[in-house]
């Protein structure tokens, strides 16, 4: 099943009102990714590990794994800024092929790594916010935020329907394993592509059902949930406010200099 | 579309090309924060009159037909699964496939941009693949540069009498190609190199990404293919349901 939804329910952090966690991370994701400094990086992602793992309860050695996902993406691309093929040797390293270098320069080793940790600093924003809120919640504040009413239904129902996918397809593919598939390339095409149009038929015969369940239960193109309310504390908003300042504080103070 | 939604559909254009173009002059999904904010905003914008033109679209189905929102919410679930789940790699490195081609061969270009966007929310905060701030530059290579390539080959494959199979497999495979190629120039956009400009960085991040990303590109085409054969043998009622089918 999918880890990061089914850690974020045991989340102590969960029942923490829902616009404060939205709005801590984008703000704080905005405020990474405009400053590029590398102490805000490095603030950001104390806090989110700190908020993440003590506060909301999620063990570290998850955390961490976690964090390694994006890390292919992060070290191919940046392979590709900070390293140069050209005919004149740049002032970091320069390694001679034929009459080519291999080279970069010091600004973009330091811009390099600048990325890096901005990235870093970022994704753990992202996490603070998937690692504590399930969707059901990030729907309500996208509700608030005037998002079309076709839009969030269309996403409630897919979030729903990602859980009943999943469950068919391991299913199918526990079965195909008994079954002597997935052993080799060749078989393991094959079973891909039959759990792939299985899985289709599946889906819409599933859809098929649920419309009658619905349908039979007054369904009129629109569905009604009660939202869970709680109510935002005090400290809790005012530790926000000064976090934000203080990056704010930074932002501005490097903007200047 | 009404006068009102024509209006919306050509502002949004506007507000896409002024911010798009103004910055420009100056399976592969970026990352969170990777992206300097006014590319995010930028693509973001280039984004938005595909997003709405999908609304439009799926707003117009789903006041013909109440029951195709569950349809359009259970293709969107099956894109996210076909996605999420591994497939066979020769090198034993775990790798996804886009699905993208698949859904715009099976639902169209329109509605495939708007669930998309939802599919790609939703890999971001569940599977922290892309992110929320590069949302708008994968939208636009995954959900409607990647689609709009599927589509219109399969369209053409078709019109020009080519085996279904093959059709399905190029347009599969292009789409994937097409994507990986957009999000390098995006990266190159975003990052040119210090020798050589833009060009020269788009040929290095073409390079980095093509060892996982070309044989990818064919895997893909070959499972789509692969797919459909048994869509088109067990399913033939659902696929006319989506509309892959036209005729009765």
């Amino acid at each position: 099943m999918i880890v990061i939804d089914k850690l974020c329910y045991y989340s102590k952090l969960r029942y923490v009102n829902v616009c404060e966690k939205f709005l801590y991370a984008l703000i704080t994701l905005l405020f990474c990714v405009i400053s590029r400094s590398v102490l805000i990086a490095v603030l950001v992602f104390i806090a989110n590990g700190i908020l993440t793992v003590r506060k909301g309860g999620i063990p570290l050695s998850r955390y961490g794994r976690l964090m390694m996902l994006p890390l292919v993406f992060l070290l191919l691309s940046t392979a590709a800024i900070i390293v140069n093929f050209s005919k004149v040797p740049l002032d970091a390293y320069a390694i001679p092929i034929g009459n080519f270098y291999i080279t970069g320069s010091r600004a973009s080793l330091v811009f390099g790594s600048q990325l890096i940790l901005t990235a870093l600093a970022s994704v753990s924003c992202l996490y603070f916010l998937s690692l504590s809120t399930p969707m059901t919640d990030i729907l309500t504040v996208l509700r608030k935020l005037r998002c079309p009413e076709i839009v969030i239904e269309l996403m409630m129902l897919i979030y729903r329907f990602i859980f009943v996918l999943t469950a068919i397809a391991s299913d199918m593919s526990t079965a195909q394993n008994c079954r002597l598939g997935n052993r080799d390339f060749r078989t393991s095409c094959k079973s891909f592509g039959a759990l792939g149009s299985t899985l289709f038929i599946r889906a819409m015969k599933k859809s098929n059902a649920l419309f009658d369940a619905m349908e039979s239960r007054c369904y009129d193109g629109t569905i009604h949930v009660l939202t869970e309310n709680y109510p935002p504390k005090k400290n809790e908003i005012t530790a926000i406010v000064l976090f934000e300042l203080l990056l704010l504080a930074i932002t501005v103070w490097r903007f200047v200099i | 579309m009404s006068k009102k939604q024509k209006r919306v559909l050509s502002l949004a254009s506007v507000f896409a090309l002024i911010f798009g173009v103004s910055l420009s002059a100056n399976a592969m999904h970026i990352m969170e924060g990777y992206l300097p904010i006014g590319y995010c905003i930028a693509w973001g914008a280039v984004c938005v009159p595909f997003l709405v033109a999908g609304f439009f679209s799926i707003r117009k189905t789903l006041n013909n037909n109440r029951k195709s929102l569950i349809i359009l919410a259970m293709s969107g679930a099956f894109i996210f699964v076909i996605s999420s789940l591994k497939i066979p790699s020769v090198t034993g490195s775990c790798s996804h496939m886009t699905g993208t081609g698949m859904g715009a061969i099976l639902f169209g270009p329109a509605a495939t941009s708007l669930l998309g966007i939802i599919v790609l929310i939703f890999q971001a905060i569940l599977l922290a693949h892309g992110g929320l701030t590069s949302l708008g530059a994968n939208t636009f290579s995954m959900a409607i540069a990647g689609p709009l390539v599927s589509f219109g080959l399969f369209k053409l494959c078709q019109k020009l009498n080519v085996n279904k199979r093959v059709a399905v497999f190029i347009a599969a495979a292009v789409g994937d190609l097409f994507t990986y190629c957009v999000t390098s120039v995006q990266l190159a956009l975003a990052y040119p190199s210090e020798q050589g400009g833009f060009l020269a960085s788009t040929v290095k991040f073409l390079g980095v990404f093509a060892p996982t990303q070309l044989p990818l590109a064919i895997l893909e085409g070959i499972l789509t293919v692969i797919i459909f054969i048994g869509l088109e043998s067990f399913a033939k009622p659902e696929l006319k349901a989506v509309g892959y089918i036209k005729e009765a």
